[in-house]
């Protein structure tokens, strides 16, 4: 019978095609822009690692002005010094550790038909790759010798290698970087995590860097750092005064396996403030923090209040396409109130009758749910054109997404066609089969 | 076999109560052709749908076939409707968006039949209406005539014990009306108990038994003697 429903719903649908088109609109509308914020939510609030996010954590510690907390004291510091990321480096407490920054550099491809480029670069420790499952196409990370020695090795992203090398296996090629010769030693594949959990400081949605080099040049000042800075007090003069500093602009993850892990670096934190407070450093009280990548997105505040606003908005404008639909419904299922009454003459049941009539209904949502696709795509669309770097990497509709719109149509459809329905499947056939 | 013991149908309108039917007896024997006539407002048409279980009555006692009506839920009313009661109406009652084969399939559809079984009962009874040649016609583009056999053809095709008929030939002219007359008469020949709702009198005089009713009540049973033995 559901084959024949089927067949009955599109006779139907096309018989009634203006009403049909109309009903089509409206769940389209409702779900086009219920999906456009879903989606922006979906990929904002999405964990970017989920079979090691609880295993990977971001240090935080209170290095901050006694007198002015950061963040009004409700959370400490973003980002570490640099004093404090390469103490916490030395000390190879964690299974895995990381510290980066964001860089620039210049690349002077060898090819002088190859015009110079300026790149985004990540100055980050060796553990990075690894922690992060950063995958590779050519070659691997470097060594954690190569970090301790600050030897010039740098890692390229895909579309780097394409430009530079024209996307050949390019490890062991050197490189002129911002004058220094780098030797190739990976090329890593398409890789977004989104959000970008491992540098939210400079942009949760940005894209993932061209080059990778180790953190430690930038001490030799052999890259340049281009991220965040914060200070609280002077810095003094010169560079070595600047690394020196209480400015904090780098971060730190560290890969711990267990609960006890976590435990144990913890209290290897609060032992190291302990002793930097003998230094006359971290005046303010201790205040040392773990955070999960989820809890890390989280404390962040990825998922932005006004997205979570949109959705809601969007979710009631639904509601209000879906109450239109109820109207239309009710219109064409009681104009067919003599086919209903006929129908029951001839035997069908009322829960015969309701099982036929939501079936269509569920045909207007499918039909509905796919124009509703079309409308989020052009929707993500507008929101980058109108956002622009910070969404490009979010206006994007997933399988997953396209499955929840048409699932999310579908049976909002079915539940709005329960009250027509319902209302139609109530007539009295003799009252209806007289009228005729 | 149908019976129908002292039944009563009230309708409440506000305060207002109308008795549609008032102690209605009535017995409809296995072959019978039973013309129901009577004036406007009498309770013929509110009779038949009670027949056709189309209606429920107030209270009495119906059986049809021996079974208690009064016991059974929409679904089993709506089953035994399907396999007992064939109905033909007025206004025809074909589904305009649909074809002729397709209107004849609505109830063998209800009824579960398969496919071959569906096809061929409605092949069978379109050609017994004379109609199987314009199977893939809609019903906007036969006569009133032809719209009403179409009606008849799908009765048929269930193959029901009862059909029950409500004016059958209201919207008809009179050569379409003996033509629509004449299948009826055969149908009831070959065996399927027929009660008709008509105001013609000359049309009701056809049947074996006529009745009349009068204010919700059978008020003069057997008018006409039975036909077969005249």
């Amino acid at each position: 019978m559901f084959n024949y429903y089927l067949r009955l719903a599109r006779i139907s649908i096309l018989k009634h095609w203006g009403l049909s088109l109309l009903m089509i609109l409206a769940i389209g509308l409702g779900i086009g822009a219920t999906m456009t914020t879903v989606t922006v939510n979906y990929l904002m609030s999405a964990n970017p690692i989920p079979h090691k996010s609880e295993q990977l954590y971001y240090v935080q510690l209170d290095s901050w002005d006694v007198n002015d907390p950061f963040d009004e004291g409700q959370n400490p510091p973003d980002q570490l010094t640099y004093t404090d990321s390469t103490n916490l480096m030395k000390a190879k407490k964690a299974f895995r550790q990381n510290v980066q920054a964001q860089a620039y550099a210049v690349i002077e491809p060898n090819d002088p038909e190859i015009l110079p480029m300026i790149v985004n670069a990540r100055a980050n420790s060796a553990d990075f790759f690894a922690m992060f499952d950063v995958p590779f196409i050519y070659g691997n990370a470097w060594s954690n010798q190569a970090d301790d020695n600050k030897e010039l090795v740098v890692v390229l992203n895909k579309e780097t290698n394409e430009k530079i090398f024209g996307g050949k296996n390019s490890v062991g090629e050197s490189i002129r970087i911002d004058g220094n010769v780098f030797q190739v030693v990976g090329v890593i594949d398409h890789w977004q995590p989104k959000p970008r959990f491992y540098d939210i400081s400079t942009g949760a949605f940005n894209e993932t860097e061209d080059i990778f080099v180790p953190f430690n040049l930038i001490a030799e000042e052999k890259m340049r750092m281009s991220g965040n800075t914060n200070c609280w007090k002077p810095t003094g003069d010169g560079f070595e005064a600047f690394l020196a500093s209480e400015c904090i602009w780098t971060q730190f993850w560290v890969e711990l396996k267990t609960e006890q892990d976590k435990d144990d670096y913890l209290n290897f934190l609060n032992a190291y403030v302990e002793e930097q407070k003998q230094y006359g450093r971290f005046l303010r009280p201790m205040d040392n923090r773990l955070s999960t990548v989820t809890q890390w997105l989280e404390v962040q505040e990825v998922v932005a209040d006004d997205a979570r606003i949109m959705m809601t908005m969007s979710f009631m404008f639904l509601i209000v396409c879906l109450l239109n639909t109820v109207g239309l419904l009710l219109a064409k299922f009681l104009g067919k109130a003599p086919e209903i009454g006929l129908r029951q003459a001839l035997g069908a049941s009322k829960s015969t009758l309701f099982f036929q009539y939501i079936i269509e209904a569920g045909c207007i949502g499918f039909a509905g749910g796919l124009l509703g696709l079309f409308f989020a795509f052009w929707g993500l669309i507008g929101i980058e054109t109108l956002y622009g770097d910070y969404m490009q990497n979010l206006a994007t509709l997933d399988l997953n997404m396209m499955a929840l719109a048409i699932a999310i149509s579908f049976f909002a459809t079915i539940i709005a066609g329960i009250y027509p329905t319902w209302r139609a499947c109530k007539v009295q056939p003799s009252h209806q089969l007289k009228s005729q | 076999m149908l019976v129908m013991k002292n039944i009563n149908k009230t309708f409440q309108t506000g305060n207002i109560q109308t008795h549609a039917l008032n102690n209605f007896n009535l017995t409809v024997n296995e072959g019978d052709f039973v013309s129901v006539t009577g004036p406007s407002g009498s309770g013929k048409t509110t009779f038949l749908n009670i027949a056709g279980l189309l209606e429920t009555y107030t209270n009495g006692e119906f059986t049809l076939d021996g079974k208690d009506v009064g016991q059974l839920n929409d679904n089993g009313r709506s089953r035994m409707r399907n396999e007992k009661i064939g109905f033909v109406f007025q206004g025809f009652n074909l589904i305009p968006d649909l074809n002729l084969f397709d209107n004849v399939d609505v109830p063998l559809r209800y009824r579960g039949f398969d496919a071959k079984e569906r096809r061929r009962r409605i092949e069978e009874n379109l050609e017994r209406v004379g109609l199987a040649s314009r199977m893939k016609h809609l019903p906007s583009q036969l006569s009133g005539g032809q719209q009403q056999r179409v009606a008849i053809a799908r009765a048929l095709a269930t193959e029901p014990r009862f059909l029950l008929a409500d004016e059958p030939t209201g919207n008809l002219d009179s050569q379409m009306a003996q033509g629509v007359m004449t299948l009826l008469e055969e149908i009831n020949q070959q065996g399927t108990t027929i009660i008709m709702v008509t105001h013609d009198l000359e049309l009701a005089m056809r049947a074996i038994r006529t009745i009349q009713v009068r204010d919700g009540r059978v008020s003069e049973l057997d008018v006409v003697a039975e036909k077969a033995s005249a």
